[in-house]
């Protein structure tokens, strides 16, 4: 009978674990154990069996050893692809809205600042904003400097979830790219409850409330989501707008299930689903010739 | 069990979840913790300082950590590792508890831990509670306890509340357990059963 101090053979002989809490850590993994003859081990066979001095380094041993397996899982778990990846894209989200407030409040402040400036006339982006709130020389100017730090460190966090979702999920990651891919995955809680949903929720993903008050009363039914953010459907003319989107949450859904269930790029779907969204796309400009 | 002016306590280091200290004792409310509410409407419940117990499904650890203040040691298992990381946190305090992540409804991955034990508690939201609680046995002692804190709308929300007791009670007795006393944890918690049986065999 294997227990996490050692090996007990059925002749009543026994061969304790020699080391730290790394190779006890080792040992467990390797055991098989059998619930049908089982034998609850007692901390007087681990004392006889020479693996500790008594019952309280026994508890104490034992106490280690299951708080390090149990970290190890933890983090085996969190790693376990897309639920960090979901606390990063809730964290973009979260970074883009602190920012644009921050400008926001720095560009009021500016004004009182500097009585003769406004932005009328010309096109003043906001990031062309911080770089003037920097050149101040008081506390905005150094305020403004953090923001720019922030804008920056926005930009790499959002590249890297694109690079990730590449991996997480491949085929998401083709139709729509990475940052939209992993919004999606994000909204919907984890890939594996997006491989779950149907095509029309994942479609209209990300517009809840229009689709509660369409489903409530007379306002039209939302067209998409997350997944206007997308080029093809943002880009589309009106009149198939719906259609794109229609089109392209249908092959998001699939797309999903590979994702989930096989992890890896699928090109006999892709390109022909490619194809499709793309011919439905250009069924617009065609029309407005 | 220690009870000052009608309230229950445990003696320990406090500050674990927040609870209310009293002249130096831990408050262990009714509300929060259904072995606390047990302790309550069951005035003979119990709990000494040699009792070795399995608790099954541990979460965050705040019964677990007054438990802990009782008796010998604890062998905790959780299976959701968010609850688990405040019950490692806990386990560094209090060093007669022995957590182990692992799935209750599957012994083996934690049977080369556990050593005999004198009461086998239980608390986990699963429609198969009873069931997990048979597979359990085998670590409880000859004429040792085992508690059962029944969630019923775990079960099955569609059924009513006490055809799933009755049925728990019959799943268990068919099993060799003889049942020494079961009862409803009103007012402190709703649809919430409490089966204490005994291994006799």
């Amino acid at each position: 009978m294997q227990y996490w101090f050692g090996d007990i053979n059925p002749d009543g002989s026994c061969v304790p674990v020699k080391g730290e809490i790394k190779e006890f850590a080792a040992h467990y993994r390797d055991t098989d154990f059998d619930m049908d003859n089982f034998v609850p081990l007692s901390p007087e066979d681990a004392v006889n069996c020479g693996a500790v001095k008594d019952q309280d380094e026994y508890l104490e041993k034992l106490r280690l050893l299951c708080i390090a397996l149990a970290e190890e899982k933890i983090r085996a778990h969190y790693t376990k692809g897309d639920i960090e990846l979901v606390q990063m894209v809730r964290m973009l989200d979260e970074m883009d809205h602190v920012i644009n407030l921050l400008i926001e409040r720095a560009t009021e402040w500016y004004l009182v600042l500097n009585p003769k400036f406004s932005r009328k006339y010309k096109s003043v982006s906001a990031k062309q904003m911080v770089a003037i709130i920097r050149r101040e020389k008081t506390s905005l100017g150094r305020l403004g400097y953090e923001i720019d730090r922030m804008s920056s460190e926005r930009t790499r966090l959002m590249k890297e979830i694109s690079s990730r979702t590449d991996i997480i999920a491949p085929n998401c990651s083709a139709l729509v790219g990475g940052l939209v891919a992993a919004r999606l995955i994000s909204k919907a809680g984890s890939l594996a409850q997006m491989s779950r949903m149907p095509a029309s929720a994942i479609q209209v993903l990300g517009a809840e409330s229009a689709l509660f008050t369409h489903l409530k009363g007379n306002t039209p039914s939302p067209k998409h989501g997350i997944i206007f953010q997308h080029r093809r459907v943002h880009n589309s003319k009106a009149k198939v707008r719906g259609r794109v989107s229609r089109v392209l949450g249908g092959k998001l859904a699939i797309a999903a299930k590979l994702d989930y269930f096989r992890g890896e790029l699928v090109p006999e779907f892709i390109d022909p689903a490619q194809k499709r969204i793309d011919y439905v796309f250009s069924l617009g400009e065609e029309n407005k010739k | 069990m220690i009870i000052i002016d009608g309230v229950l306590v445990s003696k320990g280091q406090g500050g674990v979840y927040g609870e209310k200290m009293m002249k130096g004792y831990r408050v262990w409310s009714p509300n929060r913790s259904k072995f606390a509410a047990l302790a309550m409407i069951r005035p003979g419940t119990d709990l000494n300082p040699d009792l070795k117990v399995l608790y099954l499904g541990a979460a965050n650890g705040t019964t677990v950590s007054h438990f802990a203040d009782y008796v010998n040691c604890v062998y905790a298992v959780e299976f959701a590792p968010r609850p688990m990381q405040d019950l490692i946190e806990v386990s560094r305090r209090r060093t007669n508890i022995i957590p182990i992540m692992a799935d209750a409804g599957n012994p083996r991955e934690y049977a080369p831990f556990v050593e005999s034990v004198d009461m086998v508690y239980q608390d986990v939201a699963q429609p198969n509670q009873a069931e997990i609680a048979i597979m359990n046995l085998p670590f409880l002692k000859k004429g040792g306890i085992l508690i059962l804190m029944l969630k019923t709308r775990s079960v099955d929300v569609t059924v009513s509340p006490k055809t799933v007791f009755l049925d728990t009670l019959k799943e268990l007795e068919e099993s060799g357990l003889e049942i020494e006393d079961a009862c409803w944890l009103e007012p402190y918690h709703h649809d919430h059963a409490c089966i204490i049986c005994r291994k006799n065999s």
